[in-house]
């Protein structure tokens, strides 16, 4: 038993210094991605949060204002008000040269006659106009610009109520779903299939194809270890490395949602999640990146230069894509049969998990399965390595 | 003489691309690269295989490599076929070719290691071995050093230090000297040497007439994939040189012409 582990432990121990004793693919494998992810992600998160104008506060100067409607905005922080003394021409100006957002006039009479409405008994049929001078070329004034109009429009609402929509305590929001989960099931599936990828392909290409390019892998293979051992030492190894970039991505990801949420969703909370959920993704991602990594192996194999596998690649990387974007699309299936059909059944259960719906059964025969198909992989690499037409191609 | 090679009728073909067919300007798909090899090699001798570019040396040292089957026939070395028992008679020799490279990445010491791992050398074996060879060949000067940032010569008494990390009887050195300088050449030479007087068999392929006639004690001229000549040098040469022979024996299977 140690005789026959000897030779796979050779290998990964080989696979994993090249690896870590290598800073250059160490951080562009390890670290890189994760920060990569954590980075953009956070940007986008704060450009979108900029555009929608979330936590922003605009100014306005104020002709006349209401009593009535002072309190809505003294109870803001939306809006920093001053009073208008000035001439209007001096206001629209500002307006104009982007120095305030919005001007706003209401009539002299405007408290008289609201009053009169809140009473009951209007004295007159004159409705009072309240003008906002804003610059639609400016995005603050715009929003400024309905968030006053909004503002109104309630205090309007109010003054003359008909009915009342879901006025009560009551959560009348039946569905089941955290938002959290929502979110996550609709982004993290396809991200993280796509993710796993590329860990894949920055190792397995390279590990194969480069070292058949170089003329090493040959030398290995006149060495009494068995062919069938040199895979499963390879796959396994790499597995391992491509796992960790997998993780490091997943964890960019996860953390950097919250940040680009922000502004959309004010809701992306990770505590709806427990460690049970997180292991089954690692187990899902520990499977997948198995199954990718031989199945990457065996295109690499058949390639003489690293630049040759990445092309037989290509189209591989655009079906992780497909299924990617199906799972997010289609979700998650009844039928368990569906949790054979390798990589969707990742994609399906990973959305499973941010869903809160994963069932154990399902996992287990995600995890299975992936491994099986792993396996015949493994398998079909041994193949090719005893296949001279294809080690020694030229 | 205690026979340790006995390579018995092989054979080997391979098949040619279009590409391949239009550059050697032949209809045929196949091509022979070894036809019907026998020979034997004994204990402690150097057995030369001289040919030009293309006779089929390099086929026939990587089928008794095992890297590659032969279509038919079979090679026994130390009792056990490279066609049924591939994985024993890598245990049993070792094998240096030019087209067989090390990872330019890690270091001697860290290839020597990995090697001894993949041979199943025990630990303290490997030390003493590891100690030996680094100084026999001055690696020890440089064996904490990536092969990256090492000479052609270097690297080419690493890969020599490498190809008898498991202290095998059986040694195939395919053009062990190759390419190098003439320095490097003869530490390779003497190593070879040094390696026959401790009673090990060594097969190696060249085209050097010079390295035949100085180390080999027996040789086989093939031409074409065929065997045309084997013997001692001397038996071979009879009165005129190596040199001289080879093109007479090569003329006369081209018809007449080199």
């Amino acid at each position: 038993m140690k005789n026959k582990m000897r030779g796979i432990l050779a290998i990964i121990k080989k696979e994993f210094a090249r690896f870590f004793l290598d800073r250059r693919m160490l951080l562009n494998t390890l670290i890189v991605p994760g920060l990569l992810i954590y980075v953009v992600y956070t940007l986008m998160g704060t450009i979108v949060s900029d555009i929608a104008g979330t936590g922003d506060s605009y100014t306005a100067a104020v002709r006349n204002m209401s009593a009535y409607i002072a309190p809505a905005f003294e109870q803001s922080e939306v809006f920093e008000i001053t009073s208008a003394t000035e001439s209007d021409e001096y206001y629209t100006g500002q307006v104009r040269n982007g120095e305030i957002d919005i001007y706003v006039v209401f009539p002299d009479d405007f408290d008289d006659i609201v009053g009169e409405v809140i009473e009951g008994s209007p004295s007159s049929v004159t409705i009072p106009n309240v003008e906002i001078y804003f610059n639609s070329s400016e995005d603050s004034s715009s929003t400024a610009y309905s968030a006053f109009v909004a503002t109104l429009d309630v205090f309007e609402g109010s003054i003359s109520n008909v009915f009342d929509i879901n006025a009560g305590e009551a959560d009348y929001d039946l569905s089941t779903t955290s938002p959290t989960s929502y979110i996550l099931s609709a982004i993290v599936p396809m991200v993280l299939l796509v993710l796993l990828f590329s860990g894949c392909m920055a190792v397995a290409p390279e590990s194969i194809a480069g070292e058949k390019e170089r003329g090493t892998f040959a030398t290995m293979l006149v060495t009494p270890v068995r062919r069938s051992h040199i895979a499963v030492g390879k796959i396994v190894s790499l597995s391992c490395i491509s796992l960790l970039s997998g993780i490091s991505s997943f964890l960019g990801l996860i953390l950097s949602l919250p940040n680009l949420m922000q502004g959309v969703f004010d809701v992306v909370d990770l505590s709806v999640f427990s460690a049970g959920h997180y292991l089954m993704i690692l187990g899902v991602m520990l499977a997948t990146v198995l199954l990718l990594v031989a199945i990457i192996s065996c295109i690499s194999a058949l390639a003489k230069s690293v630049k040759e596998a990445n092309s037989y690649i290509g189209p591989l990387n655009i079906i992780v894509i497909v299924v990617g974007l199906l799972s997010s699309f289609v979700g998650s299936s009844a039928s368990p049969l569906l949790y054979l059909i390798p990589l969707y059944n990742s994609a399906m259960l990973v959305t499973d998990v941010m869903a809160l719906t994963v069932t154990p059964l399902n996992f287990v025969i995600t995890l299975v399965s992936n491994i099986v198909y792993a396996c015949i992989f493994v398998f079909l690499l041994t193949r090719m390595f005893n296949s001279e037409k294809i080690m020694f191609n030229k | 003489m205690q026979e340790i090679l006995s390579v018995q009728n092989l054979k080997k073909q391979f098949k040619l691309s279009y590409k391949q067919q239009r550059l050697q300007r032949t209809p045929q798909k196949m091509l022979t690269a070894v036809d019907g090899l026998s020979f034997t090699a004994y204990k402690g001798e150097i057995f030369g295989l001289l040919g030009p570019n293309g006779a089929g040396k390099t086929t026939t040292l990587r089928m008794l490599a095992t890297l590659i089957t032969p279509d038919s026939g079979d090679a026994i070395i130390d009792g056990c076929s490279v066609v049924r028992q591939p994985d024993e008679v890598r245990s049993r020799i070792g094998f240096l070719t030019g087209e067989l490279k090390l990872e330019d990445f890690f270091t001697p010491d860290y290839l020597f290691n990995f090697f001894s791992d993949l041979y199943g050398v025990p630990e303290n074996v490997r030390a003493v071995r590891k100690r030996e060879l680094f100084s026999r060949f001055g690696i020890d000067r440089f064996a904490e050093v990536k092969l990256a940032n090492l000479s052609t010569g270097m690297k080419q008494k690493v890969s020599l230090v490498i190809s008898v990390v498991n202290d095998p009887d059986f040694i195939i050195f395919d053009e062990p000297t190759n390419g190098l300088d003439v320095l490097t050449a003869k530490t390779v030479t003497d190593f070879l040497l040094e390696l026959k007087s401790q009673g090990k068999t060594i097969i190696l392929s060249t085209h050097i007439f010079s390295l035949v006639e100085k180390i080999c004690d027996r040789v086989g001229i093939i031409i074409d994939g065929k065997l045309a000549a084997l013997g001692t040098v001397s038996e071979i040469t009879g009165e005129k040189n190596l040199e001289d022979v080879f093109f007479d024996i090569y003329a006369a299977r081209a018809g007449g012409t080199l």
